[in-house]
């Protein structure tokens, strides 16, 4: 798992001009889509309704690991940076442990404030579909025990 | 085939490449998407944000006079710079930092039809390289704002009857979404559209690929349809100002109408203003 926490104090302590330098090195290091997701992408359910920009997300929690895997389009270069701080961030982590994560995760990164309150919107539903499907694939995941 | 009223602020994506270097001529990328620029733009371009850089960061503003000075001297523009803008979405924000810089009155502006959608489909190359421009001194002259309206105005405006046009989704028009569907948190208290105006989505001028619809296609819409008068006062609105921008510039540049206010407090004001008039 990466560190949540040491990414969001180097974006706080960063000016504009780093906040974008670091989310357009995140935006082009987004890992491809595995291709056993490839022929899902048609399926409508994995794409992130709230969101204007086609994302489509999936989660897997195995042996008590999370693993997400994404994929967004080059021309919402945002968003890509985005979703790939979070892929650093969770993959590996303990479905607790994204519980844990702030829920408030782009304001204490200072997106909100650095890039704008309009443009939060899509992002924040990223964030909420992600977790919700880490605790409700962590919840099937421990039925099956 | 009729003509566009003044095709001289239309350029196509290769004047742009043949002309980007020209001394005169600045090139300008203004995205929603705010790394859109720094992944990738014409070579040559500057970036201008739309919410970081043309907005005060205090007041619900455009910058005052002093800080567009600022702003434009630090990113060498000047006074008689040809400024090319082009964007994302159909050139929405390129179209409201064009109608912003009108406002502050920049003479020479001009839109590449298509904006970077086009670009890109074309083929033509992006580069991340940032040009670093020569500071110029740049002075506002005289503001203008005739292109402006203002709440007050927009309520006279509607109780005399004037023609008012709403450019939003149709779901927003009839207050069914307080919102553009995918942005809520420019919601409203209040759904439903100003008393009297006619529901013309930006969209409707606007082709597939970005590009703006003919004259006559765009005549056959505003005039023959919504009979507005070349000359009457046209007042064109949104939910925060950029769409109604497209609709102006149509308006003013490619049919000629020649009293067009964009009202950029649009829905976000009036839906959330104490009495003030709404139909559904």
């Amino acid at each position: 798992m990466g560190d949540l926490a040491g990414i969001i104090r180097q974006f706080r302590d960063s000016d504009l001009q780093t906040t974008l330098e670091m989310l357009v090195d995140y935006s082009d290091s987004l890992p491809p889509l595995p291709d056993r997701y490839v022929p899902l992408l048609e399926s409508s359910d994995a794409r992130v309704p709230e969101c204007e920009t086609p994302v489509f997300l999936w989660v897997e929690v195995d042996g008590g690991r999370v693993g997400i895997f994404a994929q967004v389009p080059e021309e919402s270069p945002t968003v890509r940076g985005f979703v790939s701080i979070l892929i650093d961030a969770f993959t590996g982590a303990s479905p607790l442990e994204v519980e844990e994560a702030p829920a408030d995760i782009l304001h204490r990164l200072g997106l909100d404030k650095k890039i704008g309150t309009r443009r939060m919107y899509g992002l924040g539903a990223v964030y909420a579909r992600i977790r919700r499907e880490v605790r409700d694939k962590a919840e099937a995941s421990s039925l099956k025990q | 085939m009729a003509e566009y009223k003044h095709p001289e602020v239309l350029v196509s994506t290769q004047w742009v490449e043949d002309h980007k270097d020209d001394k005169d001529v600045i090139v300008v990328e203004s995205d929603e998407d705010v790394l859109l620029y720094e992944v990738g733009h014409i070579a040559g371009a500057i970036k201008l944000d739309w919410q970081i850089e043309l907005q005060d960061q205090l007041v619900r503003d455009y910058l005052a006079a002093e800080n567009f000075e600022r702003l434009m001297s630090e990113k060498g523009i000047s006074n008689d710079s040809k400024v090319v803008f082009y964007g994302d979405k159909s050139n929405w924000w390129a179209c409201y930092a064009f109608w912003t810089f009108k406002v502050m009155g920049h003479e020479n502006c001009l839109i590449m039809d298509g904006g970077r959608q086009k670009w890109v489909d074309e083929g033509r190359p992006l580069v991340r390289d940032v040009p670093q421009l020569p500071k110029t001194q740049y002075k506002v002259g005289k503001i203008d704002e005739s292109i402006r309206a203002f709440r007050d105005e927009v309520l006279d405006h509607m109780k005399a009857g004037g023609a008012l046009v709403d450019v939003r989704s149709p779901q927003e028009f009839t207050g069914e979404l307080t919102h553009m569907e995918a942005y809520p948190q420019e919601g409203c208290l209040r759904g439903g559209h100003i008393p009297g105006a006619s529901s013309v989505p930006w969209a409707r001028a606007a082709n597939e690929d970005g590009t703006f619809k003919s004259a006559d296609e765009l005549a056959a819409i505003y005039g023959g349809e919504q009979k507005l008068s070349p000359d009457g006062e046209v007042v064109v609105y949104c939910r925060i100002g950029e769409r109604s921008s497209h609709t102006w510039f149509v308006l003013t540049y490619l049919l000629g109408y020649t009293n067009v206010k964009n009202y950029d407090g649009s829905w976000t004001e009036w839906g959330n203003l104490v009495r003030a008039p709404i139909e559904r």
